[in-house]
């Protein structure tokens, strides 16, 4: 072992000491959020939902491109469509799952009670750790939708970019809404294993479960389109999709006499209604994890 | 410099920490005594701010409770065991850490220089040895020259050569003036870093000393393992026991626990009555299993 | 550096790529101009009053305030400039007498008054032409009451900005056979339509923004020739006509609450050929036609592409001969108007069927033509037809659940709502001009290559956190 002197000199000397202050709320959130983005992106999961996003966008983009012939025919966002049910299968699973798998698995790890002995406060972990993977959830958002939009101007296309750029900034909207449903999870559950089984069973819930439960409730109740519009804004997923088209077709007449009847009854209101309801998924359980997140033993 | 005023813990219906007050002055270096489930460790954990308690914990002057963020900046912390981002670079680690104690350093060197890992800040938090991580971990918790430094079982992962380095380390440490709260249960530990024992034993304070008085009164924290032929054990048993010491037999000959300091008493009552020992073996009372030595006594 | 300037290049090459697109629709003006400058008054009626059958009537640039009658067989021509200009009452400009022509003029600012349909041009006499004006603000455009044998030609039609309710016909047609309607533009107006008039020609019209594009009531043998019927409430709705040629035609986005792109009620003989429908609710909807089986409603060479649905037949349509179309990734590609089967039509002739961007089946012989039949039969659109509320949850992957468990579980299969036994390998050619321009890509490149940099670079930056400025330090 090599010589050393310690004493309370040598280590202040090599680090420069503010003794008494630890560093700002925000400073810290920088911190754990850089490290958390850090570590996200060069994790597995990562890098397969990145591949596996990417590589069915192109895949989507090429065949709606390729079945137009090359013809440049489709103007009406006919590949903006096959996207947005790529994003509804695909960013749920991947935000619901990086979140659930955060805290808790770093709990399970003995690192959360490391990070906590640190000069840091709960929140600021939190916040850090739920802005760091909405960063590398956001990379693999554009990277994927990006690489989209290039495949289908080569293809000669005539998608609005305007539609691209708004479903990018929705699903990126919805990965934050999902993100923090899974931290919740994260922060609730006793082991990594139990949370991440319970984010793929909402991700199951919210798509297929809700939907088809919707689908039999219209068809058994015979229910009217005001409730089943308001019915469907339960689901995030649906928000999403009924969002993106409106912002990218300007009406909701594609969705048939429901989607009609909110166009009509609604029109630009809709914009606010939809970010009301997409908001507070992202919100609520993010607050809800961190009371729960302050309150429990980290170990 | 900490202020434990009748720290409650309660875990579901039991209660790992009841009613225990401690008082640390600057400079000085106390270490918690006590066996598995005497309340150590969540002692510890209690002062980091990681559990809520009953009573109240000051550190330096601070609340734990409400100013945890700014009294943790004055600890240094080493866990039993670093738990940590494994893909990390020690370096990285370092600087990680130090940012959220609000270090600006460049010279995460000389920091791991300190704590002997020259030549280490490439290597990956999964690739160092046990000892290795544990110096690291103290590395960084001497980031900022923290006026406190905690350690909660930070050898008892180690085997014995790790273990000797560490405490060595830590020995040259406590001579620098720091304050020092540790966990242990091994004699050797807090007799070399400590200056005052305080006993634990399932959640109460049992008892407290200065450290020159703590070997005496554990009383029995060797275990002698003589090898004796059959014959002569019996006559053996006896003649310890006349001569106060309270031998069991086992297998190949007799255990008898004997003072620290008189280790090799037994010997030299036993050639007196020339009784032939062919071997032995000191068994340290912490590789005994750490039971509490009073209940060893008691037996 | 270099890296930057290299960006900043290749950036300028797509801005300016992208500043050459536009929408060509944008460029008709809307507004209604109101009266200004020097006004005269009375001035063409006494110049036509001077007038005798067969001169030529020059009228020089000016604004002119009055409601013009001619009742003699004249030329009256308008030099560039030259404004009528109704003051916003009653008709504009009213032909009495045959053989007259109007050429040149801006005619604006009619009355509002639906009763008394106030109209821009009205012509009460066969063989007329009305060619190159330009009707701004009219509530009625040219209105054609019994004007057989007359052309209207090369006029540009703009309806006041009012509600569709209480708006006019751009154009209309009453009783007037054998009339020309060739390259006008029609905007925002009510319809124009041809009421009871034989053996007309509408060809190379433009109608946008109105609620009927195009609309037949009772005329046969029309030819509906190379227009462009977009974003109207229904691009051409064609009833109780008979002998009606729809060729080459763009119908596209017509979106109103029906939505057709094409509408036939109760019509016959028709052949609808090589037109492009695109984006509409619903490309082609059929009530009742062909009405008679005398002929096969023939629909051929057609593309109908991403619209809603691509043909809506109800259920007792019989008798179309639906071939050699492109169907390209219309959400529902035909749906039945409620329940039941399309078995009464047949979507192939001979050997040659459809073109369908859902075919599954492969060509092995290279023929050209699938092996395997195309089958329409999916659950949820089977759901769909019956509930069309259900459309709320298209594009959901609980609709691919559905649409796989129909697949899958031939108990739960729907009826096939049609077949064609002779699905096509490969789009029929249609008409390059009725290819939709790709005006966006660049701008589609530039948010593409955004994108992918901040995704990347966020990436990258997060990569490239190692401890930099790092010095192995210590006392070693």
């Amino acid at each position: 072992m090599s010589s050393f002197t310690i004493g309370s000199g040598s280590v202040m000397a090599a680090c420069g000491v503010d003794r008494v202050r630890p560093p700002s709320a925000a400073a810290n959130i920088f911190t754990i959020g850089r490290r958390e983005l850090r570590d996200a992106v060069r994790s597995r999961w990562f890098i397969l939902y990145t591949l596996a996003f990417t590589g069915l966008g192109l895949s989507v983009s090429y065949i709606s491109a390729a079945s137009t012939g090359g013809s440049g025919l489709s103007g009406f966002g006919r590949t903006t469509a096959g996207l947005i049910n790529l994003v509804l299968l695909v960013v749920p699973l991947m935000a619901l799952t990086a979140g659930a798998g955060s805290i808790a698995s770093d709990r399970e790890r003995g690192m959360l009670s490391y990070l906590l002995a640190q000069p840091v406060t709960r929140v600021e972990v939190l916040i850090g750790k739920y802005l760091g993977l909405a960063g590398s959830l956001f990379a693999c958002i554009t990277l994927g939708l990006g690489l989209c939009a290039l495949i289908v101007a080569w293809k000669g296309e005539a998608t609005r970019p305007q539609s691209l750029l708004w479903l990018t900034g929705l699903t990126f909207v919805l990965a934050l809404g999902m993100l923090s449903v899974g931290m919740l999870l994260s922060s609730v559950a006793r082991r990594a294993s139990g949370a991440i089984g319970t984010a793929i069973f909402l991700w199951l819930v919210f798509v297929f479960a809700t939907d088809l439960v919707l689908m039999a409730g219209t068809l058994a109740f015979k229910l009217r389109i005001q409730e089943l519009f308001a019915l469907s804004l339960v689901n995030p997923l649906q928000v999403f999709k009924m969002w993106s088209l409106h912002s990218a077709e300007a009406s909701l007449d594609v969705l048939g006499p429901a989607g009609l009847y909110a166009s009509e009854e609604y029109g630009p209101m809709l914009h606010v209604i939809f970010a009301g309801c997409l908001l507070a998924w992202v919100v609520l359980p993010l607050v809800v994890a961190g009371a729960v997140f302050s309150r429990r033993s980290p170990v | 410099m900490i202020r434990i005023r009748e720290l409650v813990k309660t875990f579901g219906r039991s209660r790992a920490v009841d009613g225990v007050s401690i008082d640390i002055a600057e400079g000085q270096s106390v270490a918690l005594w006590g066996g598995n489930g005497a309340g150590k460790t969540t002692i510890i954990r209690c002062v980091l701010g990681l559990f809520r308690f009953g009573g109240t914990i000051e550190v330096g002057g601070l609340d734990v409770r409400r100013s945890g963020k700014r009294a943790r900046r004055l600890i240094g912390y080493v866990p039993q065991e670093l738990g940590f981002y494994d893909e990390l670079r020690a370096a990285e680690a370092v600087r990680f850490f130090a940012r959220l104690k609000g270090l600006r350093s460049r010279n995460e060197g000389e920091a791991l220089g300190h704590v002997g890992l020259v030549g280490h800040e490439h290597k990956r938090v999964r690739e160092l040895s046990g000892g290795m991580k544990q110096r690291l971990a103290l590395a960084i918790a001497l980031l900022g020259d923290p006026p406190i430094l905690i350690l909660d079982e930070v050898t008892a992962s180690l085997d014995a050569c790790g273990r000797d380095e560490l405490v060595q380390l830590l020995s040259r440490l406590s001579r620098g003036g720091r304050t020092m709260l540790f966990a242990s249960h091994r004699v050797e530990e807090v007799s070399s870093l400590a200056n005052r024992v305080v006993m634990l034993e399932r959640g109460r304070a049992v008892g407290e000393c200065g450290v020159e008085s703590f070997m005496p009164r554990l009383g029995l924290s060797t275990l002698l393992h003589l090898h004796i032929v059959e014959s002569a054990r019996v006559e053996a048993m006896t003649t310890l026991r006349a001569h106060g010491f309270a031998p069991r037999l086992n297998g190949v000959g007799l255990m008898v626990p004997v003072p620290a300091e008189q280790k090799a008493a037994p010997f030299r009552v036993l050639a007196q009555a020339r009784i032939a020992v062919d071997d032995f073996e000191l068994i340290r009372a912490s590789e005994v299993g750490g039971v509490h030595p009073t209940q060893e006594v008691a037996s | 550096m270099r890296a930057l300037s290299v960006i900043l290049s290749v950036l300028s090459v797509l801005c300016a790529g992208v500043a050459r697109g536009g929408d060509e629709h944008e460029a008709l003006p809307r507004a209604v101009v109101a009266a200004r400058g020097d006004v005269n008054v009375g001035v063409i009626g006494r110049r036509i009053a001077a007038a005798k059958d067969g001169d030529v009537v020059r009228i020089g640039a000016g604004v002119y305030r009055e409601h013009v009658v001619i009742d003699k067989r004249i030329a009256l021509i308008g030099e560039p400039g030259a404004i009528i200009d109704g003051g916003g009452s009653g008709d504009i400009v009213e032909i009495r007498s045959e053989g007259v022509t109007l050429r040149g003029f801006t005619v604006r600012n009619t009355g509002i008054d639906l009763d008394k349909e106030n109209a821009g041009v009205r012509v009460l006499a066969p063989r007329c032409v009305i060619e190159d004006n330009r009707l701004e603000g009219i509530l009625f455009g040219i209105d054609l009451r019994e004007a057989s044998g007359s052309v209207v030609r090369g006029n540009r039609i703009g309806g006041k900005d009012l509600d569709i309710a209480r708006r006019g016909d751009g154009l209309r047609l009453w009783r007037s056979d054998g009339a020309l309607i060739e390259n006008n533009v029609i905007h925002d107006g009510r319809d124009a339509i041809l009421w009871y008039s034989k053996g007309i020609t509408v060809r190379g019209n433009v109608g946008v923004r109105c609620r009927y594009g195009l609309h037949l009531m009772y005329s046969d043998e029309v030819v509906i020739e190379g227009n462009d019927l977009s974003e109207n409430s229904v691009g051409l709705y064609i009833m109780y006509s008979r002998v009606v040629q729809v060729r080459g035609n763009r119908l596209i986005r017509n979106r109103g609450p029906s939505g057709y792109g094409l509408g036939l009620k109760e019509a016959d003989q028709y052949a609808i050929e090589s037109n492009l429908i695109a984006g509409n609710r619903v490309g082609v909807y059929f009530d009742g036609s062909p009405f008679s089986t005398v002929k096969p409603g023939v629909v051929r060479g057609n593309t109908m592409a991403c619209n809603d649905i691509g043909l809506t037949l109800l259920p007792s349509v019989r008798g179309n001969e639906i071939s050699e179309n492109n169907f390209i990734d219309n959400i529902e590609q035909v749906s039945v108007g409620g329940r039941g089967e399309l078995k009464g039509n047949q979507f192939w002739k001979g050997e040659r069927g459809n073109y369908w961007t859902d075919y599954v089946g492969y060509d092995e012989n290279g023929d050209g033509v699938g092996d395997f039949v195309h089958e329409s039969q999916t659950l949820f659109e089977n759901m769909m037809d019956r509930e069309p509320k259900l459309r709320l949850l298209l594009f959901s992957p609980a609709q691919q659940a559905i649409e796989f468990i129909g697949r899958a579980l031939p108990a739960v299969r729907p009826e096939a709502k049609f077949v064609d036994e002779v699905p096509l390998m490969r789009p029929v050619e249609f008409p390059a001009r009725l290819v939709e321009g790709g005006s966006s890509i660049g701008w589609l490149v530039l948010a593409g290559v955004v994108l992918v940099a901040l995704g990347g670079g966020l990436v990258l930056m997060a990569q490239c956190d190692c401890p930099s400025g790092f010095r192995t330090g210590g006392s070693a």
